[in-house]
């Protein structure tokens, strides 16, 4: 019920803040769900599955460019075909990547993800014709549902909101039913879960196709956002500030990817105002702030909640 | 395409090489010694670049510049491997991640510090000319970049086969808890690994400058980007393997950019694949995979 | 029920295994003896399927699975229980249990917590193996011989028609030995089983028959009385060389 609560309020959330707050204030919120749709995908590998992935952003990248491109060269804007695209593209990518790569384990998992992952980023940036090169993709259609126009900022918004709760649903329920429980298996013991009967490599395959298409989904909502899609977007950077974002948050939990988004939205907008426009540093603080975490803090701000808690309890 | 050509382009596939077996020696050497993946070699690749562009900027001289720039990645090395990876020795995924802090940190402060417009280093009186060549002219540097990697993967060989330090790094890549258990101070082995690893990034990045620029994203791209595929194709922790990388990559990536133009990475991509469906602990490489 | 015809497996130029041949009948529980590197535990893994044959052919229930790997043969009905524990860590006894139980129903179900039919055949389990009220205890919390039956519990959850024990009483006091000794006893006749063991007591107690391997190779087969009897196994054990028949 508080849970229901929270999601209404969530996703009517320019509504009600109109009095006290800026349109600004529902933009960073908006992308601050995006990256957490992101984020939460990202999870799905590094933090149930036991895949420590580092190359999530040629998915949503691609489904970013996968909208764009669908509602130019389609002449559409209807979101089920725009978003399908994200969809459908994204999931084939991660199909093809993913069975490269999901023989590996651990640091040279990590490592093929980066560069296969760079490679596709790489072709992006140069693919002028199709993807518009360094100069981006702009001109982005307005996502549209039958007649409704979502175009408007808070609509967008609202359009944002509502798949984050969807996808948080779906990313919980998955990670109760057996599916979920097996990925865990797999990250904790693969060898007993082959010798349990279960095809571990499709297993994982089935992951990184799942949460590849996630991110392809949270891509396509950043290009109706911004209407534009940079090729940055499918970069080693983004793909780093996903990661950054679980591990802060707390990987595999479902509140961490969420906690973790907002922490980094906020460095990533506040320090820039409480510092000197010429110290452009955000991304140097969210270094040393993953390293505090990687140090001193290594289960995210979850873990560290936890902790309190338990510390609480005892006294 | 004219044989002048094709022979123009196979000069610069292998000078490609050449620089690309400089930068990810270091990459394969850490990651052969302690099992770590240093995602900050871009970046401290990038790193060499602009100190060398500082040095010659003060005094004039690429030589020094040369000199100079591996001596202070050498020195960052020093400094952060104790104070970093250290304490997470045996937590090797972590240490990884470690790295990518360094990374961002080191990027934007480079930033920071030399602007992020596009800046260029000219090549050293002496080699910033051309040479007649089988119909055509080229570019001294370039050959001087394929003498001077060839020379250093020698040198390498010869301190790799020859030397104490060499059968120390040997020892190390095979087992380097062994070593700790027969007396060898492995905290110090390790900070020199590392610290040699960062030297030679630096050392890349001075050399690559006259060639590709100095410029934000080149840590990544070349950096990062084509030390991992050299090292996934040649295979991990060994100097063969780097050797057997770069001399594949350096004229695939060449001839790809002619060939192809805008997907030319695409012939990566397909390389990279082959690899892996194919032999996945590379062409030339032992893997040890830890988590 | 399980037939192993010639195996081989070589590591670079070690026979590990060296031409084993033996074959068991449907319930039938065979030890399987011989001194250390005698290729015993080789012998499990390759059964198993967790490393590949150099050569010979293994067949299961009539079904040759040679070329087949590790998960594919658990399909088939083969479970096993490892040496050192091999457990899920932070996972609850009943959760590890439950793994198992899982994987019979196929793992792409992602609707829904697991049927409380599942929960109830897990702590039915645990209880058979003697691990009552620690359904939900993590595997950290429980002793060494405790992991060893939840070890066992998690392959009988697979409902196997093979059983392969590594070295099941390994590193336990008396009373555990005693305890997983009964417990594996007490097992369905329709089980097959092949155990690896070092502590003679239980090969005396549990087996029907006893195989003793040394250096990759079968020397002795028979009943556990023909075996204790055999000259060539005692020299075996005390040493000296054996010529193979």
């Amino acid at each position: 019920m508080l849970v229901a609560a929270a999601a209404a309020a969530l996703i009517t959330f320019p509504y009600w803040s109109a009095p006290w707050a800026s349109r600004f204030a529902t933009t960073v919120v908006r992308d601050a769900l995006i990256l957490a749709i992101f984020a939460l995908s990202l999870d799905l590998l590094v933090g149930r599955a036991g895949m420590p992935s580092l190359g999530h952003a040629a998915f949503f990248g691609a489904g970013a460019y996968a909208a764009g491109i669908a509602s130019q060269r389609l002449a559409t804007d209807q979101l089920p075909v725009t978003l399908g695209a994200a969809a459908l593209v994204a999931a084939l990518l991660a199909l093809v990547i993913g069975v490269l790569v999901v023989r590996s384990e651990g640091i040279f998992f990590l490592m093929l993800t980066l560069a296969l992952a760079q490679i596709v980023f790489a072709i992006a940036f140069q693919w002028t014709a199709v993807t518009g090169g360094s100069n981006g993709l702009a001109g982005i259609g307005r996502p549209m549902l039958g007649g409704l126009d979502f175009s408007a900022p808070d609509s967008i918004y609202v359009l944002v909101a509502i798949t984050f709760v969807l996808v948080a649903l779906a990313i919980w329920g998955l990670t109760q039913a057996p599916y979920g429980r097996a990925l865990i298996g797999v990250r904790e013991n693969e060898r007993r879960m082959r010798a349990l009967g279960y095809d571990t490599a499709r297993l994982r395959l089935s992951a990184f196709v799942l949460a590849g298409t996630i991110a392809g989904i949270a891509g396509a909502l950043s290009a109706y956002s911004t209407r534009f899609v940079s090729a940055q977007d499918a970069g080693l950077g983004s793909s780093v500030r996903a990661f950054v974002t679980v591990l802060v948050g707390g990987a595999g939990t479902l509140g961490g990817p969420m906690v973790g988004s907002a922490l980094v939205s906020l460095i990533e907008r506040i320090v820039p105002s409480l510092l000197p426009t010429e110290l452009r540093i955000s991304n140097a603080i969210l270094g040393l702030v993953f390293i505090g975490f990687v140090l001193f803090a290594r289960q995210g701000m979850v873990g560290l909640g936890r902790f309190a808690w338990l510390r609480l309890r005892r006294r | 395409m004219s044989p002048e050509l094709v022979f123009q382009q196979a000069l610069n596939g292998l000078s490609f090489g050449a620089l690309l077996f400089i930068l990810a020696s270091g990459l394969s050497l850490v990651f052969g010694m302690m099992d770590v993946v240093n995602l900050a070699h871009g970046a401290f690749y990038m790193l060499g670049a602009y100190v060398a562009l500082s040095v010659v900027q003060f005094t004039g001289s690429f030589w020094l510049a040369l000199l100079v720039a591996p001596l202070a990645l050498a020195l960052l090395g020093l400094v952060l491997e104790p104070l970093l990876l250290r304490r997470l020795r045996g937590r090797h995924l972590d240490q990884v991640l470690l790295t990518i802090g360094v990374s961002l940190v080191i990027v934007d402060v480079i930033g920071q510090v030399w602007g992020r417009e596009v800046r260029s280093l000219s090549a050293p009186a002496g080699l910033d000319g051309s040479v007649a060549l089988v119909g055509g002219v080229y570019p001294v540097y370039r050959l001087f970049v394929i003498g001077f990697g060839a020379a250093l993967a020698a040198a390498m060989a010869v301190v790799y086969r020859r030397t104490k330090i060499g059968m120390l790094i040997r020892a190390g890549v095979e087992d380097a808890q062994m070593l700790g258990a027969l007396g060898v101070d492995t905290n110090r082995l390790f900070a020199a690994t590392f610290a040699t690893g960062a030297a030679l990034a630096g050392l890349a990045g001075v050399i690559a400058a006259p060639v590709f620029g100095v410029q934000p994203g080149m840590d990544t791209d070349p950096g990062l980007l084509y030390s991992l595929v050299v090292v996934v194709v040649g295979g991990l922790g060994t100097l063969s393997g780097a050797v057997a990388g770069s001399v594949l990559v350096g004229p695939a990536d060449t001839f790809g950019k002619v060939l192809f133009q805008d997907v030319a990475l695409a012939v990566i991509f397909a390389i990279v694949a082959l690899v892996l469906l194919l032999k996945p602990t590379g062409l030339l490489g032992r893997i040890r995979i830890a988590r | 029920m399980i037939e192993v015809r010639d195996l081989r497996r070589a590591f670079g130029g070690v026979l590990a295994l060296d031409g084993v041949t033996l074959t068991l009948r449907e319930g039938e529980r065979r030890a399987v003896i011989g001194p250390n590197g005698a290729g015993k535990t080789t012998l499990i893994n390759v059964l198993a399927g967790e490393i590949p044959s150099t050569g010979g052919a293994v067949r299961l229930g009539g079904h040759d699975i040679t070329r087949l790997r590790s998960w594919q043969r658990a399909r088939l009905g083969l479970a096993r229980v490892y040496q050192r524990t091999e457990l899920f860590s932070p996972l609850s006894s009943r959760e590890n249990v439950a793994l198992a139980i899982a994987s019979r129903r196929g793992p792409y179900r992602v609707f829904g917590a697991p049927a409380r039919s599942e929960q109830a055949e897990a702590d039915t389990l645990l209880e058979r193996v003697g691990l009552a009220g620690r359904e939900g205890m993590t595997v950290h919390a429980l002793s060494h011989g405790e992991r060893r039956q939840l070890e066992l519990a998690v392959a009988l959850a697979q409902r196997p028609r093979v059983l392969l024990l590594d070295e099941p009483t390994a590193g336990m006091s008396p009373l555990e030995t005693a305890r997983i000794t009964e417990l594996v006893a007490s097992l369905e006749r329709s089980l097959t089983i092949l155990i690896v063991e070092h502590d003679m007591d239980v090969v005396f107690r549990l087996a029907d028959r006893v195989t003793v391997l040394h250096e990759g190779r079968v020397i002795a087969d028979g009943t556990a009385e023909e075996v204790r009897g055999d000259v060539r196994v005692h020299d075996v054990y005390l040493g000296k060389a054996v010529t193979v028949a």
